[in-house]
């Protein structure tokens, strides 16, 4: 049997864990090391970097090296690397193919299935890049887990009683929180909410431009704006916020960081932890909001939670738990594992789909609410653009559901059935996800013909939409995500991961230094 | 008896406990995975069962209507009247003499 993993693709940092006798483990680089930095660059001379060797040259040469390519995920944004341009889910394909190389060493056979985690609020667009990702690296994608789910999976209670826990995920860029039911091996999510763009990355940017501010100050001069000075500054900025969650104080000091003319410019600054709180407590604010929101989907208060759970990088911040701790008063705040818990997660559940040596059963839900464009009467006359729900956020999935509409005029001829996916009244403020037509229908008046849409949403997030209208039975399908439809044609799948493929072959066993280790 | 009792193997009066530890049990005998039909059913039949839990007692009670407004919705439709019927004061003492 071959060996089956899971994966946390991360903002910042990604991981690779398997399963041993139904144990799940985080496979670790030839150094030790458990994390792979979600880093992706290139040499002057066009060798690959990935890993902790192309996040060593970002602050040197950041126009050849890309980080947090995940908030770009489901974007049409390209990355340029010497001199070919990457869609994000090539570069993601680049980390996940360096996981199976490291994952395929240790193990010593072929890794072909995985278990892909992504944030729970990412659109079926962010799935579908990340599914492809998945694809371009060689993998079969068993499931996009969401991430929130996949640490949940992770807390045995072994006991009968349910236990009812807020998973809290704040990562590098992405937050999710989560409402879980737990009962002995049953896993049920009951509501999930988020923010695709709030993490780490965002309080690095906040103490960014804090730091350049002070250099102002000091020396009256503005640090420049270009690339490789404001990614020192960057830098610096995330060792501070890393040293602010264990230290009351630090000091910051990039030396040389601008020169005028004869005399180099330091940056030399003490940061206190109250101060990067202040600049980051606006946005932890959000967070707050969204646990509110998810405890009322679930039909719950604060006091109906049992424990809550912090993952993911950023809940090391001590503000963020005591803002958490404060927001649950009666509830227990634990941290366990912040950085491996979800890709420990994603291989229990990869070890469920491939053959159940792993007794866990997951129940999981869609985040965002699907449904199409409709006129609705209203006191002020017919109002085309609205957002009928078909499907509410946070249903269970797999699921299917329909609803039957009526034509809105005399002698229509045709239906339009636009799909969208969000939670605005106002279908063209939500995410288009295609659309199709009904024509042929019987000339009646407005009213007098119905048309049935049904929709069915798979555990992979593959959405079949059906519309049929029921006298003459005219009927048309669109299936959104699947591999016809996607961004990516099977062709230009399968071209991608060819050049994927042969950036890993130019380095490989030609030399054995210690930049390329990760890259292997 | 009805349906979802059935599907879920159980008798009429069931408690919730009971419905919940008979939908865990199908679960595990039917995972959305590999058995996204049943699945679908069992989900379906546990929703039925937990949201009517009082069952036949007060089948004839009167029940009130409930109407949900959607607050987000009608201020964006008051901006739109609002933003198509743009006149000025001054414009329409202009077009009234």
């Amino acid at each position: 049997m071959t060996a089956v993993v899971g994966i946390d693709l991360g903002t910042t940092n990604s991981v690779i864990a398997t399963l041993e006798n139904g144990q799940p483990w985080v496979i670790p680089d030839e150094e030790g090391d458990f994390l792979l930095p979600s880093y992706v660059g290139m040499t002057d001379t066009g060798q690959l970097l990935v890993g902790q060797a192309a996040r060593r040259q970002y602050a040197a040469a950041p126009e050849r090296t890309v980080k947090s390519i995940k908030r770009q995920m489901g974007t049409d944004y390209t990355a340029t690397l010497n001199d070919r341009t990457y869609r994000p889910q090539e570069i993601s394909a680049i980390l996940l193919r360096s996981l199976k190389q490291r994952a395929e060493a240790v193990l010593d056979e072929a890794v072909t299935q995985a278990v892909i985690t992504v944030p729970a609020y990412f659109t079926d667009a962010q799935r579908q890049a990340t599914k492809e990702a998945g694809e371009i690296a060689g993998f079969e994608v068993l499931q996009i887990l969401n991430e929130p789910t996949a640490a949940a999976l992770v807390f045995d209670v072994n006991s009968e009683e349910t236990e009812t826990v807020l998973v809290y995920d704040l990562g590098g860029g992405t937050f999710d929180v989560s409402i879980v039911e737990i009962t002995g091996d049953v896993t049920e999510v009951l509501a999930s909410h988020g923010n695709n763009r709030l993490g780490g990355d965002d309080f690095d940017r906040q103490l960014q431009r804090h730091l350049a501010d002070r250099f102002f100050q000091t020396h009256n001069v503005e640090v420049p704006s270009d690339a490789a000075t404001q990614a020192r500054l960057l830098q610096a900025a995330e060792q501070a916020k890393i040293a602010l969650s264990e230290h009351a104080f630090t000091t910051v000091r990039e030396p040389f960081l601008v020169s005028q003319g004869e005399t180099a410019l330091h940056l030399e600054t003490d940061m206190a932890r109250e101060d990067f709180e202040n600049l980051i407590k606006p946005l932890l604010k959000d967070t707050l909001g969204a646990i509110d929101r998810a405890l009322e989907d679930a039909s719950m208060t604060a006091d109906d939670i049992d424990r809550a759970i912090l993952v993911g990088g950023s809940t090391r911040i001590p503000l963020v738990q005591h803002l958490v701790e404060d927001h649950l008063p009666n509830t227990p705040v634990t941290s366990f594992e912040p950085d491996l818990c979800v890709g420990l997660g994603a291989a229990l559940q990869a070890g469920v789909l491939s053959g159940a040596e792993v007794e866990t059963v997951l129940v999981d839900v869609t985040p965002h609410s699907l449904g199409i464009a409709a006129v609705m009467d209203t006191p002020m006359g017919p109002m085309p653009g609205v957002f009928s729900t078909i499907i509410p956020r946070n249903s269970v999935i797999p699921t299917s559901r329909s609803e039957v509409y009526f034509t809105a005029m005399d002698r229509q001829e045709a239906v339009d059935v636009e799909v969208f996916q969000g939670e605005n009244p106002l279908a063209q403020e939500n995410v288009p996800l295609g659309s199709f037509r009904i024509e042929g229908l019987p000339p009646k008046p407005a009213g007098a013909v119905q048309v049935e849409v049904h929709f069915d949403f798979d555990l992979s997030g593959i959405l079949t939409v059906t519309a049929t209208e029921k006298g003459k039975g005219q009927q048309n399908t669109l299936v959104v995500n699947d591999a016809e439809t996607g961004r990516l044609s099977s062709h230009d799948l399968r071209q991608s991961r060819e050049a994927i493929a042969s950036l890993f072959d130019l380095p490989a066993g030609l030399d054995d230094d210690d930049d390329d280790a990760d890259a292997e | 008896m009805s349906d979802s009792h059935d599907l879920l193997g159980l008798a009429p009066g069931a408690t919730p406990a009971e419905i919940k530890s008979a939908y865990h049990r199908k679960l595990k005998e039917f995972p959305a995975h590999s058995h996204p039909q049943e699945f679908k059913a069992i989900r379906a039949a546990y929703d039925t069962l937990r949201k009517s839990p009082q069952g036949l007692d007060d089948f004839f009670a009167p029940k009130p209507i409930t109407a949900d407004l959607d607050k987000a919705l009608v201020t964006q439709l008051e901006q739109r009247v609002r933003g198509s019927v743009d006149v000025t004061l001054e414009d329409l003492i202009l077009l009234t003499f």
